[in-house]
């Protein structure tokens, strides 16, 4: 019934990187392949566009979370933030049968 | 009529019952308004709070599903002996397992508030407490296979069918207490309990309670209740087993899921529909019913309601690849899930847990009103929640998924809809409030 293959056997980091994901609860407001939260972006394709570095220095030095004020992103230390976008480069690997729909990219790559 | 079954011998378990019952309305009191809390956290920026959001959430989900858990377990004992008319196998059993679902669900709920978790959503407690939780099912398992086997000859399907609802639960649970390294398999795992505890698990306690409802109040005679109920049960099985595919689409399955699970999702729709028929074969059958078998009809057909409407309706439609595609992971879902899980699971269980509560007593003619009004505060408020949820899928879909807006800028757009599904919440709250009060008056009218 379960047929669950990887397209690659997963790297000790991504799986460290997937422990920092569930202790840091990030899916009550992210999803991954649409499940998880509705306040935050789909990660599952993220480091398509954003570059490791970005995704890295976002973790590390957490900005502050528009609409609010000053409540920032939880913020995580280099090495966590490391594997976490490790297992985020991973996840991308992961075929997902044409989701999310493609569009014309309007704007947008930082 | 009535007072052959109030009058009847009360069995230890229907005694026992009663403990889950209750424990399950003050959950879904608190439910209720940790959600509120969240809904609003939401709206408001910079909102202050002890518990960050995320963590909450992660209550707010935990709670979804373990208030009707525990409302279940005191049904099914409930019912069972109404049903068998015999004792339980072991109440000291029933007793001990009360304690042991009541710790660990507590420790979830208190371990996330000092946002100590796993981050699996909808199991976000640390898995050795889901342990704890399998250890209570199998306690529940055992003691009504037993139960079951101690007359072999009068095994009934209704009680046959909550059996086995209760030991699904306990299998579909145990899996989930493992840590993955795959992610694909976690998801896949995961809905086991997300899917398979609502859409086959708690669809199998919930039609044997149903049943039995109907044949020991005497609203429906028994040969015309169990005629279809295996027909119903099987099909409950292959449907919500198979059907689970629909939430395999895009997680790194073949795309023979995308087939399997659509289609299959079709099948799970003609339980829902026998569920139907044989709540108005209980209707119809019988035209004057005492004021507590009233009011748990109230709940009943509310949850007949949103079987077929947000369960059964949306999902469908949520079921279909290409609506799928675009629709999955806004707000629609959320919608969609509320509708369903609520609706059609927690108003049966509190349709379940008002009837065991309530046993022995008869509400005025103003407490029974008080009760309508509640029920249908409740339905009007989670209608408002969840149209606004709806209507907020609708436009992040378009704006995000069709259009390729950013997350951030289309999801800033929809704050209007989440403002009304606050005011939809605050109405739900008012109507769980009050409603848990007037159960909470049968409780200790009864409680001698």
């Amino acid at each position: 019934m379960i047929s669950a293959k990887l397209p690659s056997s997963i790297p000790e980091q991504a799986v460290a990187g997937k422990l920092i994901w569930q202790k840091n609860n990030c899916v009550s407001c992210h999803t991954l392949f649409g499940h998880g939260g509705y306040e935050a972006d789909d990660l599952t394709h993220i480091t398509d566009a954003e570059t490791t570095e970005y995704l890295i220095d976002f973790l590390v030095e957490a900005p502050v979370m528009r609409p609010h004020k000053y409540a920032r992103h939880p913020a995580l230390d280099q090495i966590d933030a490391e594997n976490l976008v490790n297992y985020l480069e991973f996840l991308n690997t992961i075929p997902t049968l044409g989701w999310p729909p493609q569009q014309e990219q309007v704007e947008d790559d930082s | 009529m009535n007072q052959s079954i109030t009058s009847k011998q009360q069995f230890l378990a229907q005694i026992i019952s009663r403990r889950y019952c209750l424990s399950a309305v003050c959950l879904f009191a608190l439910q209720s308004v940790v959600a509120l809390m969240g809904a609003l956290d939401l709206v408001i920026s910079d909102l202050p709070s002890p518990i960050p959001f995320e963590y909450g959430r992660a209550i707010h989900l935990g709670l979804a599903d373990f208030w009707p858990l525990i409302g279940t377990m005191g049904m099914v004992y409930f019912f069972m002996t109404a049903e068998l008319n015999r004792e339980i196998h072991s109440p000291r059993l029933a007793r001990w397992q009360y304690w042991v679902v009541m710790l660990f669900t507590l420790s979830i709920f208190g371990t996330l508030a000092l946002r100590l978790g796993n981050g699996r959503e909808f199991l976000e407690g640390k898995p050795i407490f889901y342990l704890g939780i399998c250890l209570a099912l199998t306690l529940a398992s055992y003691n009504l296979i037993r139960t079951l086997l101690t007359d072999r000859q009068n095994i009934t399907p209704a009680a046959a069918t909550m059996t086995v609802g209760m030991i699904f639960l306990l299998l579909l649970l145990l899996p989930n207490t493992i840590t993955f390294n795959n992610p694909i398999v976690d998801e896949a795992t995961k809905f086991w309990v997300v899917h398979l505890w609502e859409e086959m698990a708690f669809e199998l306690t919930s039609v044997g309670f149903i049943a039995t409802f109907f044949i020991v109040s005497g609203l429906a005679n028994r040969t015309q209740i169990e005629k279809w109920l295996y027909l119903e049960a099987s099909l409950a099985i292959i449907g919500g087993l198979y059907g689970t595919g629909h939430h395999y689409y895009w997680i790194g399955f073949p795309a023979i899921w995308l087939i399997l699970g659509s289609l299959v999702s079709l099948v799970e729709v003609i339980p829902v529909g026998m569920l139907v028929h044989m709540t108005y074969k209980g209707l119809k059958s019988k035209e004057i019913h005492n004021r507590r078998e009233k009011l748990t009809l109230w709940l009943l057909l509310s949850s007949v309601f949103y079987h077929v409407t947000g369960a059964s309706l949306l999902g469908l439609f949520l079921t279909i690849p290409w609506v799928n595609l675009y629709m999955h992971g806004t707000y629609f879902t959320s919608g969609h899930a509320h509708l369903a899980l609520f609706g059609s699971l927690g108003f049966v269980v509190l349709a379940g847990c008002y009837y065991v509560l309530s046993q022995g007593s008869e509400p005025t003619l103003q407490e029974y009103k008080g009760g309508v009004l509640a029920v249908i505060i409740l339905n009007i408020g989670l209608i408002i929640m969840s149209s606004a949820l709806l209507a907020a899928g609708l436009k992040e879909t378009y704006l995000w998924r069709i259009l390729g807006m950013d997350f951030m800028d289309a999801h800033l757009l929809l704050n209007p809809y989440l403002i009304l599904r606050v005011l939809g919440g605050t109405m739900f709250t008012l109507g769980d409030l009050l409603l848990s009060w007037y159960i909470f008056k049968a409780w200790r009218e009864t409680n001698l």
